[in-house]
This record gives C-alpha cells, structure tokens and sequence, in this order.
C-alpha cells in the first residue's frame, strides 16, 4: 500500500532553544579548578591536577560515552552520519575567505565534541616536534605576509612531558628509526603495529629513493599496557571510535585516571556559554547549560579553557564584560588571530589488477610508514619550512579516497572493482604559516542550538602554505610513481577546509603582553587565574600533528599549577636565545 | 530530555527482503529502485537492485527510526532532545527534497521521451539521468595519467544536498553499508568491491573479526629501515 506523505512531528518546535525561557537557575559550591572541554588537553589537565590533589570539575559539550559498548566499525554511523561529529544544524560554523564577504555555513575543523574529544576518532598520528619548531622567528626573521613567532620556550623544556605523555597515554614507535628526531630522553612503550601491504610499498619507493621512511609514532599500544588489551585488528579506525584499549583515547586513559582519584566530577552534555569575572577583572567561574537548557553556575579558583583553539577562542570573545569589553583576556586584540589549522594534502595511486598485486589499502590503523625527509627548509624549493608526510589507509567502501572516483554508472563500478584492493595514498601535513588576519570572531548572525553566536573563520593561505602543499604533493607523486603506481591523483591546496581538526595559535603564548594572550605556562596575561590549555597558545604550528605537543605542554602548564601557582607562587622563563 | 549517553536500543535489524514501504508510494519505490540501478547497474556482479538499496533509502527517508545503528547491530538508536529535534528538521527536508526531486524525474523523462522514468529502457534512463543531471555519464577511469583536484572535507554528509547527488551517495551508501541498515544484502555490495567485511558489528567489538591476514606477512623493521640497521640501539 503507497504511504501517504509523512510530515514528522516536531517535539520542540523549530531546533534551537529560546534563552528567555529558561528559568530555572543554580548555583553549584566551589572548586578548586574547572576544567572546559574534557579532550586531549583536558584529558591531560585533570589526569595531573587530580593526582596532585585538586578538586576539578570538568564540562563537556558533547556526551561520556562508554568506548567498550557505544564504540563499532559501523561505517555509515561514523564517517557519513555525524555520531562523533559536530550536527552542523546544532553546532555550526561559518567561513569566508577574506574580509569583505558574508561568511557561510560550513563545517570547518569540525572536531568531535564528547569526553575525549578528537582523540575518540583520531587516527593517532603523534611525532615530535622539532627544534626549529619553536624558533620560526628566529631562523627566518619576518616573512611577507606573516606573523612569525618563536615559542616563549624551546624543544628542551617539553622533552620531560613529550616522555611522560609517551609513557602514560601509550604510543607505538621504535626509537632510532627517524633519523631527524632531535634528542628523546626514552624510548617507546609499545612497539609499531606490523605494516600494511601499502605500507611496505611506501617502504621500498622511499628506500629506492634514499628517503628515511619509518613506523611513524602512533597513538596505541600494540601489547598490554597499564592494564589496556589491545584486540582491535579491524582496521576500523581514523573516524571510528575503538571498542578495545588499543587507542590511545582520553576517554579510556587520562579521564578515568583522573576519576579514580575521587578528585574529578564530570558534567558531560553540558556547555559552557560564558567565563564569570569578579570586580577585579579575575575569573570566578563559568555560566553553563544543560541538556534540557537550564542554566548553572559554577565558582572555582582557577579556570582552564581546553575547548580546541577556536572554541576556546569563541569563549573567551563571548565573555565579555565591563572588565573584559573586547573579549576576556583580551586586552592585546590579539584573541582569534593568527589562527593555523594546518591541511591535510595528498596524492593517490592506482596500480594494475591485471599485473600487480593487491594492495588492500582499507587495511591498517590509517598510518603505515612515514618520514620527515622533507621537514626543513631547503631554499632550493623556493619556500621556507616543511612536514612531515605518511602513507595512509584509503578506508572503506562507501567513502573510499579515491578522488575522481566515477558518481554512477559503469564507470562507478568499474572503478570500485577495479581500483578498491588496488589503490594507495600519500599525504602530509600542511605546515601553514601565522597570518593576523586569519582568524575567529564571533559571526554576527548564525548561532548555535543555544542561541550563542558561532565561531567564524577567516582564512585565506599565505602564499608559502599554497607553494609547499605544490611542491609536497608533488613529492607524494613522486614516491607513488617509484611504487610503481599507474595512475596519480594529487589533491592540491586551494583554500582551506579544516580537514585535519588541527587547530592552533588563536591565543598566542609569549612574553610581552601588548603582542601575546597568555605567557609561558600559557597563563593569561590579564587574567592570572585563567589558563588556556589546548593549541590556542601555539605561536605557530608546526609541520607535524600538533597533539602530542599540545599533551605535553598541557602537562607542562598543569604541573606549574599545582607545583607554583597553587602554592602562591610565581614563576618565569628567561628568554630563550 | 535524556543524554545522549544513554541513548536506548530499539527495534530490530532492518530485513532487506522487505517490500513495506515506510516512506515511498509504490510509483517513487519503482523509480527510485530503477534509477539506483542505473548508478551501480548489475553486470556479472550484482547492483544496486540485487543489494536492495532502495529498502535501505526508504527506511533511512522514514523518520529517524533507522540513523544510527546500535553498536552491535541488534536495533537502532533512539534519539533524543536536541538530537532528535535536529535529525526530525533534517529527514522533514531531505523527504522534500527526494519526493520533489523523483516528480522532477518523470516530467523531465515526460518531455523528452514521453513516458515516466520507470518505463524507459536502460540506455534510455542513462540518457535521461544525463539530460537531468546536467552533466554527462562518468566515463571510466583510466590508467597512465594524472589529474590534479583540491582538498576537502574527510566524510560526506548529506545535509543541504541536491536530490541526484544524494540519491548517487545513498546508492552507495546502501550498497556498502552494514547490512543493519537494510542494504548490501548478504554482503553482495562487500563482496563485489572485494572488501572481507565483518559478519556483524558485534564482531568489530570483541576481536571476533581480524584484518591481519591481509597485511604485509613477513617483515623485519631493520630491512625497511636501513637507518635503524646502520645505528643499532
């Protein structure tokens, strides 16, 4: 029998909450610490305030979910239906490309937002950074266009929490096998997962080519590991959540870590509108809203924002207040700016069922076999920087990377037959330079399912960013071709899209307060009881994926915390030279 | 409101065999599992037909019953709050969007042939989807070349998204799918493209299902990386 058309019902009337509705309003005791967005970096913080002792509540967005039980390899679910990701009519974003333009609805850096953040679906791609990470400035003065930054802090100061985040969080590598990696005071606790098929491809073209290719550090342990077992050999993995204790996941290490303690309280599915400040400009405590819209308060001495740089900068530009009339912390101007988010650029190859072998490039935990060949400059390129480049998985069946893959017909079915076991892909990590003007603020028109504006961007490449994608992914090619791929596809740089989640450099660390958001410990300069943990304080982001860094830092920061700044105490770098 | 936390499981796996119809009239049924079948036509192999793609559009096009499988595949997800109201908005247009988008089909086949989609030939629909889509037929892919696009976005969502695009997509979609959702029937979609799914989700949860047999056999770090060779720890 035809069913008639169907006009769903609507609980609630149209999506979004009418703010002057809510009326019910309370006020929790105070804490010692409240944390904000409970990701890699708030993962980070409370595992090492809570171990020292402090009381933290911690807030999340999005929900705490149960990885052994809510977590599959369900393709539609995790890579085409949004379960992890940001709903774009809840949670949007808008972009343009230059000043002048009204921006436009669109997902960009959409991180999943749940306890655990983007380490619940991340592939797990955790290098070091390198020296001259920290010293763009430095090595390359002012470049045309940009805003080059040192860090207020060098390579030497993370080494100790680059290794305490190996160690605790648990990652894979072997150490010796990059040639580049400036000194590790430890090795790994786990050893690489075996290589794929593709990958040991990967592995003989860079080798023909005299390319230091190796098991790029990875974000899971491959043997039992602080009481973690890891059975996940599905190769389900980048996008999906992990059922098993392989994946390093916030979520099933640091966050319940730091329950144990009995020091924690998390309250998941809760959003933070707003940061309090008293009379004197410091913050008291944070505003939030619950799942069905009631608006609390919470006090606490000390507030860490970990939201992802441009949801911590979105917060802070929505805290305003008579104190704060720009945005808290705001006083340089500088909140949004110079904002980096990286790009994640590749090519792909095809080789000939008819002659070669199979390849199975859905198999793997998305990475297998990296190098940093190509990570310094080298003005022989005619650019300055480099990245770090990896083969990687081409995943599943519905969303398999193949661009140019055929929409219907023959062709679509020739392609899927022909090209799914026999496909590979190289990609990099795009090492984009700080420009002031690419940025988030506050659109003036879209909000949220709150009612809240949301974060804008404003992003344009600098021309450095479109000349090293050229010249990486061309390299890419290169080492398909010497793979002995019969077909390339190089995906080329136009304009962003946010499609690593790396977010970086919307709240600068630095010394001088007129130029910079935070300081060294990544402390606010106007604000000295509000810390912003996550890649907000990056004064440039690095060619490597940022969140091991990030971890460390956020370890670096919390042990200032309850070590001085807890204690009373305060304490400063010199400057680096 | 409830969390989404603690989302509930209801429901049952959708049965791919089924010819109720929670969404299509029987006319929209008919043309939407003949145009599915002209995007992933049958040959040697089946299609999109044999995968019963058009039972995995028309549950995924009902409501919100059918969007987010339980994680072992035993039901479905029942929704809530803001959740649900977000999802209920979204199906309301994406409904529009297929029901205006298949009458668009058959006046555009009404004028150049004449007759409703369903009553062309093959050629002819493949013919009419060009002359609807404004676009030729892909042409197959070829080796020994190369051809440059630029980035984007990982994952395709479908908020937004014109009628032929999203019915290219959620032909592929139910093709691939799990078989939870109603599509890829017995796994004939997996089966063609040559991809060793699992039996069920439940298998992708417990270690049941393994994928090492299909990584690189034999290996030894210190040939792959003759660094490590030359510096030993």
């Amino acid at each position: 029998m035809p069913s008639a058309y169907r006009v769903l019902p609507t609980a609630t009337g149209p999506c979004g909450l009418d703010l002057k509705a809510v009326t019910m309003s309370t006020k929790n005791d105070p804490v010692d610490v409240i944390v904000v967005g409970l990701g890699a970096c708030g993962g980070t913080a409370v595992k090492v305030l809570c171990e020292a002792g402090m009381k933290v509540v911690a807030f999340d967005k999005g929900p705490w979910l149960d990885a052994a039980k809510d977590f599959s390899g369900d393709e539609i679910k995790f890579v085409n239906r949004n379960y992890l990701w940001p709903d774009p009519t809840l949670y949007p974003r808008t972009l343009r490309h230059d000043e002048d333009s009204v921006a436009k609805r669109f997902q960009f850096s959409p991180t999943p937002q749940l306890v655990g953040g983007g380490t619940n679906h991340w592939a797990g791609w955790v290098p070091r950074p390198r020296e001259s990470d920290f010293m763009l400035k430095s090595l390359h003065g002012d470049l045309p266009g940009a805003s080059l930054a040192d860090w207020p802090f060098r390579y030497d100061h993370l080494e100790p929490y680059l290794t305490k985040v190996e160690w605790e969080f648990g990652i894979a590598g072997i150490a010796g096998a990059d040639k580049y990696e400036p000194f590790r005071s430890k090795g790994y606790p786990s050893p690489p997962l075996r290589p794929t098929r593709w990958g040991k491809k990967f592995y003989d073209a860079c080798n023909k080519l005299g390319i230091n290719a190796f098991p790029l550090p990875h974000a899971m342990v491959t043997t039992e590991h602080k009481g973690r077992k890891p059975f996940n050999h599905t190769s389900f993995w980048n996008q999906y959540g992990d059922p098993s204790g392989a994946r390093s996941n916030t979520l099933t290490t640091f966050v319940p870590e730091a329950v144990a303690t009995g020091n924690l309280e998390v309250r998941p599915e809760c959003f933070v509108r707003q940061v309090k400040v008293g009379k004197d400009g410091r913050a008291t405590g944070v505003v939030y809203i619950d799942t069905d819209g009631n608006e609390h308060e919470q006090d606490a001495g000390i507030v860490i924002l970990t939201l992802g740089a441009i949801e911590s900068a979105r917060l802070l530009l929505m805290s305003r207040s008579a104190q704060h009339p720009d945005g808290l912390a705001n006083s340089s101007g500088q909140v949004g700016k110079n904002a980096t988010f990286h790009e994640y650029l590749f090519a792909v190859g095809l080789f000939d069922k008819e002659i070669d072998d199979p390849l199975y490039g859905w198999t793997g935990n998305y990475i297998s076999g990296g190098s940093l060949e190509f990570y310094e400059t080298d003005h022989d390129r005619g650019h300055m920087g480099g990245c770090i480049i990896a083969a990687s998985q081409i995943t599943h069946p519905v969303n398999w990377v193949f661009p140019g893959r055929p929409s219907w017909g023959d062709a679509l079915k020739d392609a899927d037959r022909n090209f799914f076991n026999y496909a590979m892909k190289i990609g990099l990590i795009l090492h984009d330079l700080p420009v002031e003007k690419n940025r988030v603020d506050l659109d003036p028109t879209v909000t949220d399912t709150f009612g809240m504006p949301v974060a804008r961007i404003t992003h344009r490449p600098h021309p450095n960013d479109v000349a090293m994608g050229k010249w990486q992914v061309d390299k890419n090619v290169e080492i398909l071709q010497a793979a002995g791929a019969r077909k390339t596809v190089p995906v080329y740089l136009e304009e962003m899209t946010g499609n690593t989640c790396h977010q970086h450099g919307t709240a600068r660390m630095g010394f001088d307060p007129k130029t910079t958001v935070l300081n060294e410990w990544c402390q606010a300069h106007d604000v000295a009881n509000l810390f912003v943990l996550d890649g907000s304080s990056f004064p440039t982001s690095t060619g490597v994926n940022p969140t091991l860094t990030m971890m460390a830092n956020a370890w670096r920061c919390s042990e200032y915390i309850t070590d001085v700044y807890a204690k009373g105490r305060e304490e400063h770098l010199a400057v680096p030279r | 409101m409830g969390l989404k936390a603690s989302w509930e499981i209801v429901g049952e796996p959708v049965d791919p065999d089924s010819t109720d119809e929670l969404f299509f009239t029987d006319h929209e049924w008919a043309t939407v599992e003949a145009a599915t079948a002209r995007i992933i036509p049958t040959d040697a192999d089946p299609g999109a037909r044999e995968a019963r793609v058009v039972v995995f559009i028309d549950r995924y096009l009902s409501g919100i019953d059918f969007i987010f499988a339980a994680a072992d595949g035993s039901g479905f997800l029942k929704m809530t709050g803001r959740f649900a109201d977000a999802w209920r908005d979204r199906q309301t247009r994406m409904q529009h969007t297929y029901r205006q988008g298949l009458a668009a089909l058959d006046e555009s086949t009404q004028a150049s042939f004449g007759r409703d989609f369903v009553e062309l030939s093959e050629s002819e629909q493949d013919r009419a989807l060009e002359l609807f889509s404004g676009a030729p037929k892909p042409t197959k892919v070829t080796l020994g070349s190369s051809e440059a696009v630029t980035t984007f976005l990982q994952g395709t969502f479908d908020e937004g998204m014109g009628f032929f695009t999203a019915l290219c997509l959620h032909t592929r979609q139910g093709f691939y799918c799990d078989p939870v959702y109603g599509g890829n029937k017995n796994h004939m979609g997996w089966e063609f493209i040559g991809f060793p799914g699992p039996k069920s989700l439940k298998d992708t949860m417990d270690g049941t299902y393994d994928t090492h047999d299909y990584f690189e056999p034999t290996y030894d770090w210190d040939e792959l990386i003759p660094h490590l060779k030359a510096n030993p720890a």
